[in-house]
């Protein structure tokens, strides 16, 4: 073959280049004679690498538990057809102890710099899932006991929803989130304008923290630390009104 | 390994494809649990020959077809790739660079993605992506120069040198 041989198209090289391992080494032959092939290669393969380094993380996180569950349920009950809804039957027998509001004496504003971990944390999600019309939450507020009792044996710890409905606040139910060391569970309430906050619950070795104030543009968030638990409540909403939450929210987590 | 092993197995691969086509959590999660109940209502057609992922990949593929019908416009979150997962020792250079190729890859139409992340992110031969997405090799072939061309564009500033050309191609 002559050095020069003209460079084969793209589309061809393509062909090759996600071919057998006898096409790959042709087009490295081909690749010797034609620097333009070459340097374009080159460049298919930084493309490669960086969507493997930008993706592939994915696969190593926990997975979420309703896709175990959809294949869990086919083991259980292998009647085809029957996929994906037996996690919804899967026994739940939760209570849950709603908390009440018994007066907040520890309650202040400390002054925060860069919002921490958790403050992030919680504004993250908020930003993320506040938003969704369709899937704000992986298990509905209808399904209470459940989402109980697979937040609180994930998280390893009972995870209460508290009743927010005295600030015009219901649940409309939570998710499991991947956190920074542990998992974290995330409960979205709203209210009858359709604002909605998050309250984000991860265990945390740190130590005890009084509610501190974080916040990005566009959303807000209370957090504390309490009992191994950082929580944090992320919203949209006039500052007063989210530390009435927050308080809230604190006493239902923690003196049910 | 029994079938529904296998498929188990295969979640976490299904995930990262499907969190790199949807660029969403959650849509992304939806999508892999569609796939699966899909999957495990059809097992009697799974004849096991071939390679499982092929026939999930096709699934997948076909459901995401089926949503991008019924999607209704929606606002568009900040889609901004959570990189805090990426070895610390990766430099700040090499997490923006990471961070304009999702960038681009959100440019591409959804059928160029869908293609480009088969080979790049699942390394299915070309082969392989074709009957995944039910088209012809050559199909392929011109979609993935034209994927593989626009993130170039979007992403490299490249040797100077030799970037004329490159871009009309």
């Amino acid at each position: 073959m002559m050095p020069q041989d003209p460079t084969i198209s793209r589309e061809e090289a393509l062909r090759l280049r996600h071919g057998s391992a006898a096409d790959r080494s042709r087009l490295s032959a081909l690749a010797t004679g034609d620097a333009a092939l070459a340097e374009e290669l080159a460049g298919w393969d930084r493309q490669d690498a960086a969507l493997q380094a930008l993706y592939t993380p994915v696969a190593d996180e926990p997975l979420p538990e309703r896709l175990l569950e959809t294949v869990r349920a086919t083991r259980r009950a292998p009647v085809v057809g029957a996929g994906g809804t037996g996690w919804r039957i899967a026994a739940a027998v939760a209570l849950i102890a709603l908390g009440f509001v018994a007066g907040w004496g520890g309650a202040r504003l400390v002054p925060s710099g860069a919002p921490p971990m958790l403050a992030q944390a919680a504004m993250a999600s908020y930003a993320t899932y506040a938003v969704e019309v369709t899937h704000p939450v992986e298990v509905g507020a209808d399904d209470e006991a459940h989402l109980v009792q697979w937040l609180s044996k994930r998280l390893g710890a009972p995870i209460r929803p508290p009743d927010l409905a005295s600030e015009g606040f219901t649940l409309i139910g939570g998710r499991l989130l991947p956190g920074d060391t542990a998992p974290a569970a995330l409960l979205m309430y709203e209210d009858e304008l359709g604002r909605r906050l998050a309250l984000y619950i991860t265990r945390s070795e740190t130590a005890e923290r009084e509610l501190a104030f974080a916040e990005e543009p566009g959303r807000q968030a209370f957090w504390w630390v309490d009992d191994g638990l950082g929580c944090a409540l992320s919203g949209d909403l006039p500052r007063e009104t989210l530390r009435r939450l927050a308080v809230a929210a604190y006493h239902g987590l923690t003196e049910a | 390994m029994p079938f529904l092993d296998e498929i188990e197995a295969a979640i976490p691969g299904l995930r990262a494809y499907a969190r790199a086509l949807l660029r969403d959590r959650e849509a992304a999660d939806d999508l892999v649990q569609d796939t699966l109940e899909t999957a495990l209502a059809r097992q009697g057609q799974w004849r096991g020959d071939g390679a499982l992922r092929g026939w999930l990949a096709r699934i997948l593929l076909n459901r995401f077809r089926d949503g991008l019908r019924r999607r209704r416009p929606t606002a568009v979150l900040a889609l901004v790739p959570d990189l805090s997962d990426l070895p610390a020792a990766r430099k700040a250079d090499d997490r923006l660079a990471l961070a304009e190729v999702h960038a681009a890859m959100g440019q591409l139409p959804e059928d160029q993605r869908a293609a480009l992340l088969l080979v790049a992110l699942e390394g299915m031969s070309l082969a392989e992506a074709a009957r995944a997405l039910g088209c012809a090799e050559g199909t392929l072939a011109s979609r993935l120069g034209r994927a593989r061309a626009t993130l170039r564009q979007l992403t490299e500033r490249g040797p100077v040198s030799q970037r004329p050309g490159k871009a009309g191609e």
